[in-house]
């Protein structure tokens, strides 16, 4: 079913057709949640906001428009807004092998390091970037699409993808250069 | 992360698989009956969009019923009509043929100066 359908079902009290839209979009919203708020337990918060968010909006879903890009746009917004409360936040530790403009990280550096280090380096970009880089190249929406999301024009999620690109390959040399010697 | 340019239109595949790894979240089942928990307390209320919903399914009963009941009211009120006696305004033929007194010839209502009332001259051409 697609889903549209599912959007008019679940508005018309259909919890079942909301289920499977929650069930569509987890992963999706999770993820983006994340990639505003670093704390995974504040992102799935967050993730859960938006969703029950667009549950009490359905209404002004567009059907003939992807449901995807409405439904991340209220879950990054959920985001945003939950980290401008906070305010103070749990920092993960710093990877050791960042920390240190030392030696190349070892080559046995379990995957676990290297994930620290790039939710770190994602972390350092400004807000907009993170969404732009995490919807560009994990989600794969397009650069209009990404610009519905962000309401923001098609050539700043262009510029805001370059700039994250470019600023997390800087942060992430000492992986690549540990890559390239693999 | 793979070489291509940062004004590379397509998606980096490799960033993006390592960045969906370090985003990951574990067990998406529990979060997703998670939400629905308190997706089931905003179902308990009425949500706003349904309003309209829950209008538009009253309006057909109601218009129906509606219906029914103008469409009663006006059989009551022919029935009432019917059994009621004629009023002045609605006297018939019936009137001039019962009534003697106002029982004119042929010849009374040829000598008469003013005009004569149409249902007694009726009266007189159906008595003869």
């Amino acid at each position: 079913m697609q889903d549209a359908e599912l959007a008019a079902l679940a508005q018309a009290g259909d919890r079942e057709a909301f289920g499977e839209l929650v069930q569509r979009y987890a992963g999706q919203a999770r993820r983006v949640a994340r990639a505003v708020i670093g704390d995974p337990n504040d992102a799935d918060d967050a993730a859960q906001d938006g969703f029950l968010a667009a549950l009490r909006h359905l209404g002004r879903f567009d059907p003939s428009r992807p449901f995807g890009p409405w439904l991340l746009r209220i879950v990054a917004n959920a985001a945003a807004d939950r980290r401008r409360r906070q305010r103070v936040r749990a920092t993960e530790p710093l990877a050791p092998q960042l920390a240190e403009s030392g030696p190349a990280p070892d080559k046995a550096a379990d995957v676990a390091a290297l994930h620290t280090a790039l939710r770190q380096a994602l972390q350092a970009l400004p807000e907009r970037q993170r969404l732009a880089i995490v919807l560009f190249d994990v989600e794969g929406y397009s650069h209009r699409e990404i610009a519905e999301i962000l309401d923001v024009p098609e050539g700043t999620v262009r510029s805001d993808v370059f700039h994250g690109r470019r600023t997390l390959r800087e942060r992430l040399g000492t992986w690549n250069d540990w890559k390239n010697e693999d | 992360m793979s070489d291509t340019s940062p004004f590379d239109h397509r998606p980096d595949a490799e960033l993006g698989r390592h960045l969906r790894d370090a985003l990951a979240a574990p067990d998406g089942g529990a979060f997703v009956r998670r939400v629905m928990a308190s997706a089931d307390r905003a179902y308990g209320e009425t949500l706003p969009g349904q309003w309209l919903g829950v209008l538009t399914s009253w309006a057909r009963p109601g218009l129906v019923a509606a219906m029914l009941v103008v469409a009663a009211l006006a059989f009551w009120a022919g029935l009432e009509v019917g059994r009621s006696e004629p009023v002045a305004g609605f006297a018939t033929l019936a009137d001039p043929l019962s009534d003697d007194s106002s029982r004119a010839d042929v010849p009374a209502l040829l000598a008469e100066r003013e005009a004569p009332n149409v249902d007694i001259i009726l009266a007189a051409a159906m008595r003869d």
